[in-house]
C-alpha cells in the first residue's frame, strides 16, 4: 500500500566498534533522515463540490517512524485532501479532525530544498480556531490551484518547516498531489489526494540544522 | 469641398473595384491608395496614407480572394494581429494586437460597438464578412475617440453601400472540411435618393476534434444565421438618413443541453450638412446579446445548471465636424450610455448609465506636417471618471518618406462581472467569487452563515466595496513609412503601458477550505515591440507583402517578484531553482515573433487569380504549470512554433459566375497540445488540413 524508497542516502561515518575502544569512542547523536514518501492518500468525505462539509478521517504521519501511523498520539503531521493538519494546537473545528496532543509547529518558507538548512529564527505557528497553521486555499499555502487545468500543483521554492510534535525539527518539500507524482498532471484524469513528499528529520531534540 | 472630393474617391474606388473582382485586375499600389480612405481613426474620411497613425486596412478585394468567410479567418493573416487560442484548448479564439488581449480591444460594426463578451473574449467568428466593405483596425490607444475598451486598437467592420440603380448583388455557397455549408445573398440597389441592401449567411459545421483519442468532439456542430438589412434614404441634398438592423443567431448541437446565441444590432443615423463646411451625425443605436445555456440530467431531463445572459446598450450620440479650411477639422462629440445585464450569475438586474464628450482637432500646420490632438471625458455611474487624451503627428520629409509618432490613452470600464458577480462554484470547488459592489454586503452573509471566520479575513472590513477604477493604458507608436514606386515599407515601434489591471484576489478563507475572491486593481504590464510591413509589386499582375512582428509582453508584478526571489521546479529532478528575470517567459499567449508572407496573383486572360498566405507564429505558452503562477522557462506548457499556409484559386466563367478552391492549413499542422498526456493521449493544436470549395454568381 504505502511505499518507503530511499532518495537520498546520507552519508555517515558508520565506525565499527572495537571492544578496546568501548570507552573512548565518541557516542555519536542519530544522523539526520533524508527521505521520499510517496503516495500518502489522503482522502476526504464531502467538502468543495459535494454541497457537504468536508469530513473523514485524516492520513497521519510521524517523522519518528518515516511511516503513515493511526496512532492517536504518536502522529506530527496529518493530511485530508489539501489540508494539512500538525499535532500542535487545537482543532480547526471542521468534522473528524484528531485531537491535538503535541507541540508541533510549522513555518513556510520561500527558498529552495538544499538551501533551507536550519529552523533557526523561523516563527512556528500551531493550529487554531478556524485556521490551519498551514493555511488552506489556493496559493496560501503550499500549492495553488489552476482553474484552467484544474491541477493541484505545490508552489515551486515552498518547503515547510515543521517543529515535531516532541521538538525535534523536519522540513518538508511537498512533490506531488497525484498518484505516482507525474511530472506533469492531468486535473482530469489522474488520481488526486495522494502526497509525495521529499523530507530531511533531524531526531535530535532541539537541534534545528537541518 | 474635401468632402466631395473624398466621396468621388469612394465612389470611383467602388466602381473600381468592382471591376476588379469581375474582369481585369491590377491592384497597382497607386491605384490602391486612392481607394483606401479609413474612417476609424479620425471619425472623418481620411486616406489611409496620410494618417499618422498605424492603421491595418483589409480590403473587400483581399477577402474575396482568399476566400475567408469570418472575421478573426482575415484578421489572423494580418501583420501583429493574431488569433489565440484559450487557453483551454478549443473554446473560441481571442484577437491579439500589439501583445494586448481582445479584452481591450474594441469591435465596431459601421462605428457602433458590438457586446457580448465570455469571460472578456469577443467572439469573432460570429461576424460575417460577406457584404462589407473593407475592415479597419486602428493599433493602439484609441479612447479618446472611442472610450471604453479602446486600449489595444479598434477594429471597425464597413459594410458595403449600395451604388447602383440596378439590382446588383449576389449569392454564394461553400462548402469546406467539417461539412462546413456556408451560403450567402446579397442584395444591393439604389434608386435616385432610395438605396436599400440586404445579405442574409447561413453557416453550419459539424465541427471538429482536437482530441481523437477521447470521447467526445472539442467543437460541437453547431449553425448560425446572419440577417443584415439596411436602408438609405437622401432626405435632401443636406439630409441623408441611414438605418440598419443586424441579427445574429446560433445554436449548438449538444443534446440533451441547449447553447443558444442571439445579437441583435439596430442603427439609425442622420448624415447633416447644413453648410459645405459642417456635417453633423446623429445617431441612434441599440443591441441586445444574449446567450442560453441549460445543461440536463440525461436520463431525468432535470435542470443541472442554466447560464443566461442578457445584455444590453442603448446609445444616442451626436458628433459634429467643422472644417475649417482645408486640412483643417475640429470634431466634436458626446453621446449617454445606457447599460444593462441580466445573468443567472447575479442577484439582480443590473444597469450602467455613462455619459461622455470628446473633441479633436485635425490640422496642418505647414504642408509637411499633420497633427491631430484629441481628448474624450467619460463620466460613470458606477467607477471613477475618466479623461483619455491623444495626440498624434505625422511629418513628410519628403513625398516619399514620413515619420509618424503618436501618444494616447485608453481605458477600460470595469465589467458588469467586476462589479457585481455573487457567485458560488458549487460543482467545481465551493469557492465563491464576489463582484466589487456587492463584496462587503456578501462577506457579511458569509460570516453571518458561518461560511467565514471574521477573524481570517485578509483585508481589512472597511476597504470592502471600495470603488475599482478602469483599467487604463498609455501607448507610444513610432513609425516610419518609405514608398516609392510599387514598394512601401512601414516600420512602427510600439510600448503599451497598462496600470490598474483588475485582478482576482483572496478575501478570505472559507471554513470548507476553499476561497472567496475579490477584484482588485492591481497588475501592471507592458507589450512593447516592432512591427514592419513591406509591400511590394515585382510586376502589374503580382503583389507581395510580408509583415513581420517582434512582442515582449511582461507582467511588471512578476518581474518584481523574481527580482525578490521566485522559485519554478525543474520537471526532470524535482529540485526547485531560483529563477532569474531570463527564465521569465512573458505573458500567456504571446509569441516573440509573428511573421506572414502572401503573394496574391492574377492571370487577366484566364479571368482567374491565385494567392498563397503564410501565418507563422513562433513558441508561445499556455499556462503556468509549474505552481509558481506565471510562465517561465521550466514550464512544460509551450506550442512550438508553426506556420500556416493557406491557398486560394479562383476562375470567373461567363463574367457572372465564379469558382473557388482553396486549401487552409495547406500542410496539414496538427501539432500537439501541452496538455496532452497518457490518458488523454495527443491534444492537437489544430484540426489540420481544411479544403473548400465556393460557387459564387454575381448579378
Amino acid at each position: 500500500m504505502k511505499k518507503l524508497s530511499f532518495l537520498f542516502f546520507t552519508l555517515t561515518l558508520t565506525f565499527i566498534s572495537c571492544s578496546d575502544d568501548d570507552d573512548n569512542a565518541p557516542v555519536l547523536p542519530p544522523a539526520i533522515e533524508s527521505k521520499q514518501i510517496t503516495n500518502i492518500f489522503a482522502p476526504q468525505i464531502g467538502g468543495p463540490g459535494s454541497g457537504q462539509d468536508a469530513s473523514g478521517e485524516f492520513t497521519k504521519f510521524d517523522f519518528k517512524t518515516g511511516e503513515v501511523t493511526t496512532s492517536d498520539t504518536d502522529w506530527d503531521i496529518a493530511f485530508r485532501a489539501t489540508a494539512i493538519a500538525i499535532n500542535g494546537g487545537v482543532v480547526t473545528g471542521s468534522a473528524d479532525e484528531p485531537i491535538r496532543n503535541g507541540n508541533a509547529g510549522a513555518a513556510i518558507v520561500e527558498n529552495t530544498f538544499a538551501s533551507v538548512n536550519s529552523a533557526d529564527g523561523l516563527t512556528f505557528n500551531q493550529d487554531a480556531d478556524g485556521a490551519f497553521a498551514i493555511p488552506t486555499g489556493s496559493d496560501n499555502g503550499w500549492y495553488n490551484y489552476n482553474f484552467m487545468t484544474n491541477v493541484v500543483s505545490p508552489i515551486p521554492g515552498t518547503v515547510l518547516v515543521f517543529r515535531t510534535r516532541d521538538g525535534r525539527y523536519a522540513k518538508v518539500q511537498i512533490a506531488s498531489y497525484y498518484k505516482d507524482a507525474p511530472t506533469t498532471p492531468n486535473g482530469s484524469t489522474d488520481e488526486s489526494r495522494y502526497y509525495t513528499f521529499n523530507y530531511v528529520y533531524n531526531p535530535n531534540e532541539g537541534d534545528k540544522n537541518l | 469641398m474635401k468632402r466631395t472630393v473624398i466621396f468621388f474617391l469612394i465612389l470611383k474606388s467602388t466602381l473600381y473595384s468592382q471591376e476588379v473582382f469581375i474582369k481585369k485586375t491590377s491592384d497597382s499600389l497607386s491605384s490602391q491608395q486612392l481607394e483606401e480612405v479609413v474612417i476609424s481613426a479620425t471619425r472623418t474620411e481620411r486616406q489611409l496614407s496620410s494618417l499618422p497613425l498605424p492603421v491595418t486596412l483589409i480590403s473587400k478585394s483581399q477577402i474575396v480572394r482568399s476566400g475567408n468567410i469570418r472575421l478573426n479567418e482575415v484578421l489572423n493573416e494580418q501583420t501583429g494581429i493574431i488569433m489565440t487560442p484559450d487557453a483551454t484548448i478549443g473554446s473560441s479564439d481571442g484577437v491579439q494586437i500589439q501583445g494586448i488581449a481582445s479584452d481591450y480591444i474594441l469591435v465596431l460594426i459601421d462605428g457602433v460597438p458590438v457586446i457580448g463578451r465570455s469571460s472578456g473574449n469577443l467572439d469573432l467568428s460570429r461576424f460575417a464578412i460577406g457584404n462589407i466593405k473593407q475592415v479597419e483596425v486602428v493599433k493602439g490607444p484609441s479612447s479618446s475617440l472611442f472610450g471604453s475598451e479602446a486600449l489595444g486598437g479598434v477594429i471597425n467592420i464597413i459594410t458595403e453601400k449600395p451604388k447602383s440603380d440596378k439590382i446588383s448583388g449576389q449569392a454564394s455557397h461553400r462548402y469546406a472540411t467539417f461539412n462546413g455549408q456556408n451560403t450567402n445573398v446579397s442584395i444591393n440597389q439604389k434608386i435616385n435618393n432610395i438605396g436599400y441592401s440586404l445579405f442574409i449567411d447561413r453557416l453550419s459545421t459539424d465541427g471538429y476534434d482536437l482530441t481523437p483519442e477521447q470521447e467526445g468532439q472539442t467543437i460541437n456542430p453547431s449553425y448560425n444565421y446572419t440577417f443584415n438589412g439596411r436602408f438609405f434614404f437622401d432626405i435632401s441634398k443636406k439630409l441623408k438618413a441611414f438605418t440598419s438592423g443586424r441579427y445574429f443567431f446560433q445554436e449548438f448541437d449538444v443534446s440533451p443541453n441547449t447553447s443558444e446565441e442571439k445579437d441583435l444590432n439596430a442603427h439609425l443615423r442622420f448624415d447633416h450638412n447644413p453648410t459645405k463646411k459642417i456635417a453633423l451625425q446623429y445617431e441612434l443605436y441599440y443591441t441586445n446579446y444574449i446567450t442560453d445555456e441549460q445543461t440536463l440530467d440525461s436520463i431525468s431531463d432535470e435542470i443541472l445548471f442554466e447560464n443566461d445572459f442578457n445584455q444590453r446598450l442603448l446609445r444616442p450620440e451626436i458628433r459634429f465636424n467643422y472644417n475649417v479650411r482645408t486640412n483643417n477639422t475640429i470634431t466634436f462629440g458626446g453621446g449617454y450610455n445606457f447599460e444593462s445585464l441580466k445573468r443567472t450569475l447575479f442577484a439582480d438586474n443590473v444597469t450602467f448609465d455613462s455619459q461622455y464628450i470628446f473633441g479633436q482637432y485635425d490640422f496642418k500646420p505647414f504642408e509637411k506636417l499633420n497633427i491631430i490632438a484629441g481628448a474624450r471625458f467619460d463620466n460613470h455611474s458606477v467607477y471613477n471618471s475618466q479623461l483619455s487624451p491623444k495626440i498624434s503627428f505625422k511629418y513628410d520629409f519628403t513625398s516619399n518618406i514620413s515619420i509618424k509618432a503618436s501618444v494616447g490613452s485608453g481605458f477600460k470600464a470595469p465589467d458588469f462581472r467586476q462589479l457585481y458577480l455573487d457567485f458560488t462554484n458549487a460543482l467545481g470547488g465551493g469557492y465563491t467569487v464576489f463582484g466589487k459592489e456587492v463584496e462587503a454586503a456578501g462577506i457579511q452573509r458569509l460570516i453571518d452563515n458561518d461560511e467565514v471566520n471574521e477573524s481570517q479575513l485578509r483585508v481589512d472590513i472597511s476597504e470592502l466595496g471600495e470603488p475599482l477604477d478602469a483599467e487604463s493604458s498609455i501607448g507610444y507608436n513610432l513609425g516610419f513609412v518609405y514608398k516609392k514606386g510599387k514598394t512601401k515599407v512601414d516600420i512602427n515601434f510600439f510600448r503599451n503601458d497598462f496600470k490598474s489591471l483588475i485582478d482576482t484576489r483572496i478575501l478570505a478563507p472559507k471554513t470548507n477550505g476553499q476561497n472567496v475572491f475579490g477584484y482588485i486593481n492591481r497588475n501592471e504590464i507592458y507589450t512593447q515591440g516592432l512591427e514592419v510591413d513591406l509591400k511590394h509589386e515585382p510586376f502589374q499582375n503580382l503583389s507581395l507583402s510580408a509583415g513581420y512582428q517582434l512582442l515582449y509582453a511582461y507582467d511588471k508584478e512578476v518581474k518584481e517578484e523574481i527580482k525578490n526571489g521566485k522559485f519554478a521546479r525543474d520537471p526532470l529532478t524535482g529540485q526547485d531553482i531560483r529563477l532569474s528575470q531570463s527564465d521569465y517567459f512573458g505573458l500567456e499567449n504571446r509569441s516573440r515573433h509573428t511573421a506572414n508572407f502572401k503573394v496574391f496573383y492574377t492571370i487577366p486572360k484566364w479571368n482567374a487569380n491565385a494567392n498563397l498566405r503564410l501565418v507563422y507564429r513562433s513558441r508561445f505558452g499556455l499556462t503556468d504549470f509549474n505552481g509558481n503562477g506565471f510562465l517561465d522557462t521550466f514550464d512544460n506548457s509551450f506550442i512550438k512554433g508553426f506556420a500556416l499556409v493557406n491557398l486560394a484559386l479562383s476562375k470567373t466563367f461567363y463574367t457572372h459566375y465564379k469558382f473557388q478552391v482553396g486549401a487552409n492549413n495547406l500542410f496539414d499542422y496538427k501539432g500537439t497540445s501541452p496538455f496532452s498526456n497518457e490518458q488523454t493521449g495527443r491534444i492537437l493544436v489544430n484540426p489540420g488540413l481544411q479544403l473548400f470549395a465556393r460557387f459564387n454568381y454575381q448579378f
